[in-house]
């Protein structure tokens, strides 16, 4: 799926979605749960591209004295991914988003008097570090750490929107499988971009997300080259056991570097969420 | 810049000084007491008298446009101790001079004409940071060529976080999460996954000398103790073969503070343990070995407002390898020194933009095909940081 439908997919879903505080708790046949915060979770997946878990925990982190001043943090812990039909795992033990969302965007020069610039942007950055990419061949990919600094042009004092760009650090680490010796470096001193959009409904029954990146990356034992990744997933909530939600999930994901597309199609099983706040059950 | 001003007071009726500039409005003190008071029209207005000079600083109750016209709610302002109606002719009999002036912030924040606020105080030791910078290796090994722009390299600390815990012994505790840089062309990189050290400065003296020659007198004498450790440790270094990969799984030291701050976020000590490593090379394999070290550490935060930060490093470590290195070689010696400037250029919706520059030596005969003798680098670079809050009030 490309990533313009795939974002239209997701904003078509997302508008579909009701919207009200009020439609959070369904009635019919007894009380249960319609809203779910798909950021404070742990779950696994099973799909076309295999089996995993991850531990999604998010928070925002408030001041008195600046009310419109908010950090939304999200972070993933332990996400790990085995390959059903190919042998392969994936692992990330840290991916976070750290986003500031301030009323008025702005930069300070701080010469003399400072002075201030004003501009119509959230900032923050996007945070990975201890990939492990094991694949039935010579070499596993260590990622180090990707950072990313962002621009968020959706400006939502929520996680419903973000629409953020920005320069990619990177440092992975190709190791051979047999002499746990290293094969190549593979580093991005921000010499590469970063696209993100992620959009998910007030009810959080449906969300997806886009990532691309693109830029120069140097390897050790070949030089610069171009090199280009994209991803993007859907993710829409359509049964709830005990209000625990299993959502259906649509994946595709396109790396230059391997010239592999896989898409991926599974069901995402909620083992432990924090119940929606909107949600009254009582 | 003055107009909107101008106009956010005329409705209370006071003309603004004609040789004024806007960046020489008063502020006011954010730890003093404000009233609020309504004009005619019935806008609101902070007000802060002092009664010793007699002056009332004036300021609106809202952040305005370029117009001047009022539009959004005050930031970060002290809650009004005060409500009432502005009785200008009153404090006027009463001797007042009626000054505008700049609404109140916190300390680490001031305030544009228009009452935006911003932050110009910024503890660059509570931070999440990533950078990237120009590293030309051994400039005077390569006079041909010093100015190698394909020598560029990335830094980053994921997570930088100081803790001061007061009182009569103030503790100081240092928190590094997955710091380090990566250099590339050729590719080296160095990577510390945690570090925690800690400061005190002791209430009591170690020891009390008395002397008992003429009068008698007592002589203090401080040893402020503290601890150094980190764990997870890897340094890759280009070889004339391959790479060198040094594991620095543990390392943990005493250090003394010859010289505190009196919050502890500047100081210089000493430091000396013990650490546990091992090299790894394709020809050779792995050797373990015990690092015996020491090193001597200034780090400096020049300005209270945190916008100039120095930092000197002098390093010796003696890895003593278990197996030889080469030859019947077991003892090597590093030396090391760095010295780092990073200054905040400006900052982005209050997360600052830092240049750093850096120069640093090194000598060291435990690389196979590094030559034993000093090596000089230096580095210029940007990093972005997050985070990064006001430092706290002394």
């Amino acid at each position: 799926m490309g990533t313009t439908q795939t974002t239209l997919v997701i904003a078509l879903l997302a508008a579909a979605a009701p919207a009200h505080a009020d439609s959070c708790t369904g009635e019919r046949g007894g009380k249960f749960a319609a809203c779910f915060d798909p950021g404070n979770r742990l779950s696994i997946t099973a799909g076309t591209a295999g089996v995993g878990g991850a531990i999604e925990l998010r928070h925002v982190i408030h001041f008195d004295d600046e009310p419109d001043l908010v950090w939304k943090l999200d972070h993933t812990l332990l996400a790990v991914n085995h390959g059903a039909w190919a042998d392969r795992l994936s692992f990330t033990l840290y991916r976070a988003h750290y986003m500031r969302h301030s009323r008025d965007g702005h930069i300070v020069i701080p010469l003399g008097e400072p002075k201030k610039v004003f501009m119509h942007s959230d900032i923050g950055a996007y945070v990975e570090s201890g990939t492990i990419e094991w694949r039935d061949q010579p070499t596993t990919r260590l990622g180090v750490v990707r950072v990313a600094g962002l621009v968020d042009f959706a400006r939502k004092k929520d996680f419903s929107a973000r629409v953020a760009f920005g320069p990619l650090a990177r440092w992975d680490v190709d190791l051979m499988q047999d002499t746990h010796s290293v094969r190549a470096h593979f580093v991005a001193p921000f010499t590469a971009g970063m696209a993100n959009l992620h959009l998910e409904s007030d009810d959080g029954r449906t969300l997806g997300d886009v990532r691309f990146e693109a830029g120069a990356i140097w390897r050790s034992d070949a030089g610069w080259g171009p090199e280009i990744r994209g991803e993007a997933s859907v993710e829409r909530i359509v049964l709830a056991i005990n209000d625990r939600p299993i959502s259906l999930l649509l994946g595709a994901r396109y790396e230059s570097e391997t010239h592999e597309a896989i898409g991926q199609v599974g069901a995402r099983i909620v083992l432990l969420q924090r119940r929606d706040p909107r949600v009254s059950l009582e | 810049m003055r107009r909107p001003f101008c106009a956010a007071i005329a409705a209370i009726g006071i003309a603004v000084p004609t040789v004024a500039s806007a960046d020489q409005y008063p502020m006011m003190d954010h730890y003093a007491p404000v009233d609020c008071m309504k004009d005619t029209d019935g806008h609101l207005w902070r007000i802060q008298c002092n009664p010793a000079t007699h002056v009332c600083l004036y300021a609106a109750d809202d952040e305005l446009d370029s117009a001047g016209i009022r539009r959004k709610p005050l930031e970060r302002a002290r809650d009004c101790d005060r409500t009432g109606v502005f009785d200008r002719t009153k404090l006027e009999a009463a001797g007042y001079q009626m000054l505008p002036a700049r609404a109140d912030a916190p300390y680490g924040w001031t305030r544009d004409e228009r009452g935006r606020v911003f932050q110009i105080n910024f503890d660059l030791k509570r931070r999440i940071y990533f950078g990237v910078g120009w590293t030309p290796q051994k400039l005077f090994d390569h006079l041909d060529n010093p100015f190698e722009l394909k020598r560029s390299s990335l830094d980053f600390g994921l997570f930088v976080f100081d803790y001061l815990s007061d009182g009569p012994t103030p503790t100081r505790h240092r928190i590094r999460l997955m710091e380090g840089n990566v250099h590339i062309e050729p590719f080296s990189a160095e990577v510390t996954v945690a570090h925690y050290d800690v400061s005190r400065r002791f209430f009591d003296p170690l020891l009390r000398v008395t002397t008992f020659v003429g009068e008698p007198q007592r002589h203090d004498i401080h040893l402020d103790l503290g601890l150094w450790t980190e764990a997870g440790g890897l340094e890759i270094h280009p070889t004339p073969t391959g790479t060198s990969s040094i594991w620095k799984h543990a390392t943990a030291m005493g250090t003394i503070d010859l010289w505190q701050s009196p919050k502890l976020d500047s100081f210089l000590r000493l430091r000396t343990g013990l650490g546990l490593e091992g090299q790894w090379t394709q020809e050779t394999g792995y050797r373990t070995a015990f690092v015996p070290q020491s090193a001597l550490e200034f780090d400096w935060v020049v300005d209270p407002n945190g916008f100039h930060n120095l930092r000197f490093e002098f390093d010796h470590e003696m890895p003593r390898y278990l197996l030889p290195i080469r030859n019947d070689q077991k003892l090597a010696q590093r030396l090391r020194a760095k010295l780092q400037y990073e200054a905040i250029v400006l900052a982005i919706n209050d997360q600052p933009l830092t240049l750093k520059l850096a120069a640093g030596g090194e000598k060291r005969d435990d690389i196979m095909g590094v030559p034993d003798r000093w090596a000089f680098v230096v580095d210029a670079g940007l990093r972005f940081s997050l985070w990064a809050p006001p430092r706290p009030r002394s």
